[in-house]
């Protein structure tokens, strides 16, 4: 019985942070520079994609599925990648929307997430199938006598590094300061020569690179993955940096938490709730957003006369 | 005749531990206006979003004509009787000159969906009415700007987007007007032209009382009864232009201790 | 010599006031030529040439103002003549398409998604409130009036304004956090809605899970079975063409309702809070009610349009009424232009035939709806058909 808990326990805990990873690039791109990106979701699940490409292009050419270490040089080239391609679809696209209408912001984001979708699914070969996905780590630590995998560990841990590392980017360096500096004033963060253009990308290198991480573990937790898994995990994200107030890194994980342990506790507990559990999920969201509209760390937005 | 309209009483304000108002109360009488001055940052343009119900004073209250006005929602307020204008003029530049100040009628109109979908003719009517109303406004406010009626507000030049928020507060009818910073952006000419129209508003309306936050001297020296200053959310002094230019502590925080001790 | 002058002027006035007879006759008239062509076409060069030719058209309308300005001043002045001939030929189409039933079908479905696009107009057009859940609506105006027919017995005439009202009351619901949220806090939960809505009824036991409810019956009225063919003086129309009376009379409805509500004091407060939410509520607009009121007359609408598309093909599944039905209609009202009837009629109409025109493309109909819609924002944001501005008293 206790085994069971702290299995279920470990699972919230890893499926929280998986989605942290994800809800952080929204907390920071929303929270900080205030720009609307309603796609991060699924530039986060593109890096699946690549690597699964990369391992299918390397095993015609070598004639042997690559493993071990060129495994893994793929999944980190994923992830620059990934990081790169959020990096052109500001430059490309969002940028256009900086000081337009916000309506305007999100129902362009949004159409981009669609498009992103549907490019997987017409050049990807078998687009539409899901996809089986590596559980790229294998293995169990013996922690206290209870099995610990060690993919769970990994995820865990790569979540936290994630959150602290951003924390210290954001206090500790010249270019945190520069970016809290354009989040603050853009136009008074020109003044004082920092180029608001590259800090927009630099942020969103970063953003997608995190969510690209995420997107991984994710595809490996749940061992497959296919092109609309992005509209779920996405909106989900969202949710957790909304939930915890967008703009606050500690929030980001704790509303991914939040969402994590409901989604557990009514596939556990409710009747079908695999079946349910967005309802019950969605249903937290818009409770909070209509009693906490700022979120659990928000701050009170004041507005600007 | 010298009946009290609006009065704030010991307003506060603070956003965490900055404190944009502290202790402020005015008196303002019927036909009477009030000039606000100060520097930058010290709550002129705070005590307006308090008085329009935009921010929820921390402590303190605003009553119109001895009702209270503190914690009622903006668009009640407005009904009530205060209207006012932008620092940067706030037009609805994608909707025609008229538009706009038919908006500013919308409370005196009453037809709902129900009406304009099914009872067309009373919704139309009630339409006609204000732009009847309306026209008759932007003519007596300024003739240049009623033979633009029919363009969009965002191409108005400066001066006339400013006469257009002027008459869009106007066509609400209120007690109180309240105008923020109405000469910025503008030259002398336009600003002597905009002195010349609001006294044309206050010789048609007699009861209008009205606060005006300024920066221009010369307007502050020429519309406003009475003056008051602020400062750090303070309150520095009340009084005439002449009365309360001559105090110590205005000049300083106006000029600088520097100034004003060379002066 | 004044007198003279005074015939003249008269004379001119009779002049233009014939151009402007001929010129509104041409265009409407043209108009349903060329749509009767493309819907009766099947050779995809000759579409792909339609399409130029309509392409070029929009150019010549947009290069030269004068000449756009001179057919909508046309259309104001003889607005009785206009009305009138395009009454005539809305019911007059059916006759002339061949008896295709594919092409009839195509025009229900225009028809359908062109109330669905004036419905979400009053938000996003009118007011600048993204709504993503437009499909949800439509879902839930389609199951509540299904479920009244299947289970009760319900006939479609009385299901459907109950179905208006189940839609409005939960158009309401979702309009509740409007009071609270804005913006991207507002398209979350109008996107979580629809999300919540599809998986319910993907799930509960009554609406039938993933299988839908199936065995609608056809709406009667007067005896006849709107199954059956209609016969108009001898001559026999396909069944489809019920159909599309009934949705051209709720598209009739639906611009009526978007006319008059864009022409009163509510389309004048919704156009106050897109320009400006502080100001507008500066002049005394319940800002609150009003975006909750776009809520519930959107609902309104796309409840109706559910129940029609309900009977009309007697089967609903959760999967027509998915999030991406909601981004087509907003690609519809974004790409014909917003707070502009006429024009996002047109982006309907355009964009339900477009994929079903061009079959071999069809498959990349979400991607080109997404693509559009960028493209639309970045390059042309007004659309295709500019919002004008309203006039009094001419």
């Amino acid at each position: 019985m206790t085994d069971m808990l702290l299995q279920q326990l470990l699972n919230c805990i890893t499926l929280g942070s998986i989605y942290a990873l994800i809800a952080l690039g929204f907390s920071l791109l929303f929270g900080m520079l205030n720009i609307i990106h309603f796609s991060h979701g699924d530039v986060s699940l593109l890096s699946p994609f690549l690597a699964l490409g990369a391992v299918q292009a390397l095993g015609t050419a070598l004639g042997a599925a690559p493993g071990g270490m060129s495994f893994f040089l793929i999944l980190v080239g994923a992830i620059v990648l990934t990081g790169v391609i959020g990096l052109l679809l500001d430059a490309l696209v969002i940028q256009r929307f900086r000081d337009a209408p916000v309506m305007m912001a999100l129902v362009a984001t949004v159409a981009l997430g669609i498009v992103l979708r549907e490019l997987i699914r017409h050049l990807f070969p078998n687009g539409s199938n899901p996809h089986s996905f590596p559980r790229f780590i294998t293995g169990t630590l013996d922690v206290f006598g209870f099995p610990v995998p060690i993919f769970n560990a990994a995820v865990i841990l790569v979540s936290i590094l994630s959150v602290g590392g951003l924390f210290l980017l954001l206090n500790r360096t010249r270019l945190g300061l520069q970016i809290r500096a354009v989040s603050h004033d853009r136009e008074a963060a020109r003044l004082m020569s920092i180029n608001p253009s590259r800090i927009f990308r630099v942020t969103f290198f970063i953003a997608s690179a995190i969510g690209a991480i995420g997107g991984l573990f994710f595809s490996s937790y749940a061992s497959v993955v296919r092109f609309d898994f992005s509209v779920e995990v996405g909106l989900i994200g969202f949710s957790a940096a909304v939930v915890g107030g967008l703009g606050s890194m500690p929030g980001a994980i704790v509303g991914s938490l939040l969402i994590a342990v409901l989604d557990t506790f009514v596939q556990a507990v409710v009747p079908h709730g695999a079946s349910y559990r967005l309802v019950f999920v969605f249903s937290l969201v818009i409770g909070i957003l209509i009693f906490r509209p700022s979120g659990l760390f928000g701050k009170t937005i004041v507005e600007k006369v | 005749m010298s009946t009290l309209v609006l009065e704030g009483e010991g307003l506060t304000m603070r956003f965490g531990g900055l404190v944009a108002m502290a202790e402020v109360d005015f008196k303002l009488n019927r036909g009477e206006i009030l000039g606000v001055i100060g520097p930058n940052g010290a709550g002129k343009s705070t005590l307006l979003n308090i008085i329009t119900g935009i921010y929820k004073p921390s402590s303190g209250q605003v009553r119109l004509e001895g009702d209270k006005l503190t914690g009622i929602p903006t668009h009640k307020i407005v009904e009530r009787g205060i209207a006012r204008t932008f620092q940067s003029s706030r037009l609805f530049g994608d909707l025609s000159v008229l538009d706009n100040v038919i908006i500013g009628r919308h409370v005196h109109t009453k037809c709902g969906v129900f009406d304009a979908v099914f009872r067309r003719g009373r919704a139309q009517r009630e339409l006609k009415e204000s732009a009847a109303i309306a026209e008759d406004l932007l003519k007596a406010v300024s003739r240049e700007l009623y033979e633009q009626r029919h363009r969009p507000a965002a191409v108005l030049p400066q001066a006339d987007r400013r006469r257009l928020e002027i008459a869009r507060a106007l066509a609400s009818e209120p007690k109180v007007l309240l105008l923020d910073e109405p000469s910025s952006g503008m030259d002398d000419n336009d600003t002597e032209a905009l002195i010349t129209d609001i006294r044309a508003v206050c010789a048609a309306r007699p009861d209008l009382a009205m606060i005006i936050i300024e920066h221009d001297m010369h307007l502050v020296s020429t519309l406003p009864h009475k003056v008051m200053v602020l400062d750090y959310g303070e309150k520095l002094a009340e009084g005439t232009y002449e009365e309360v230019r001559k105090i110590p502590r205005v000049q300083e925080a106006y000029l600088g201790r520097k100034a004003v001790e060379n002066a | 010599m004044a007198a003279s002058n005074h015939i003249e002027t008269a004379a001119a006035g009779a002049g233009t006031g014939a151009v402007g007879i001929a010129l509104v006759i041409a265009v409407e008239l043209i108009g349903a030529a060329f749509l009767r062509q493309f819907l009766l076409v099947e050779d995809w060069r000759i579409i792909v040439g339609m399409l130029g030719v309509f392409c070029a058209a929009l150019y010549v309308l947009q290069s030269r103002p004068a000449l756009e300005n001179r057919i909508a001043e046309a259309f104001s002045e003889h607005r009785r003549l206009a009305t009138l001939l395009g009454a005539v030929i809305v019911l007059m189409f059916p006759f002339v398409l061949e008896q295709s039933t594919y092409a009839l079908h195509l025009c229900v479905l225009s028809l359908l998604y062109a109330t669905l696009a004036l419905a979400l107009n009053f938000q996003l057009g009118s007011a600048n409130i993204p709504n993503f859940a437009t499909g949800a609506s439509y879902g839930i105006g389609a199951y509540a009036s299904a479920l009244l027919a299947v289970n009760l017995g319900v006939s479609f005439w009385l299901a459907l304004p109950v179905a208006g009202l189940v839609a409005t009351i939960f158009g309401f619901l979702l309009g509740l956090p409007s009071m609270r949220t804005r913006e991207s806090y507002l398209a979350l939960v109008t996107i979580a809605f629809g999300v919540v809505v599809h998986q319910l009824l993907n799930n509960l036991e009554f609406t039938g899970g993933p299988n839908g409810l199936v065995g609608i019956p056809a709406p009667e009225l007067f005896g006849h079975n709107f199954a059956s063919p209609l016969v108009v003086f001898g001559y026999s129309l396909p069944s489809q063409a019920n159909f599309y009376y009934l949705s051209a009379l709720l598209v009739l409805i639906a611009i009526l309702f978007a006319d008059r509500l864009h022409n009163s004091r509510v389309g004048l407060a919704w156009n106050a809070l897109r320009a400006d939410e502080l100001a507008a509520r500066c002049q005394g607009i319940n800002t609150t009610w009003y975006k909750v009121l776009a809520f519930a007359v959107d609902a309104f609408l796309a409840g109706f349009a559910g129940t029609i598309y309900a009977f009309y093909v007697g089967f609903i599944s959760p999967d027509n009424f998915t999030f991406l039905v909601s981004v087509t209609i907003m690609t519809m009202v974004i790409a014909g232009g917003m707070d502009n009837i006429l024009g996002v009629i047109v982006g309907a109409v355009l964009l339900t035939l477009l994929p079903e025109k061009l079959r071999a493309f069809s498959d990349y109909r979400i991607l080109f709806f997404g693509v559009t819609v960028i493209a639309f924002l970045m390059i042309r944001p007004q659309g295709i058909f500019p919002q004008r501005l309203r006039r009094y008293g001419g």
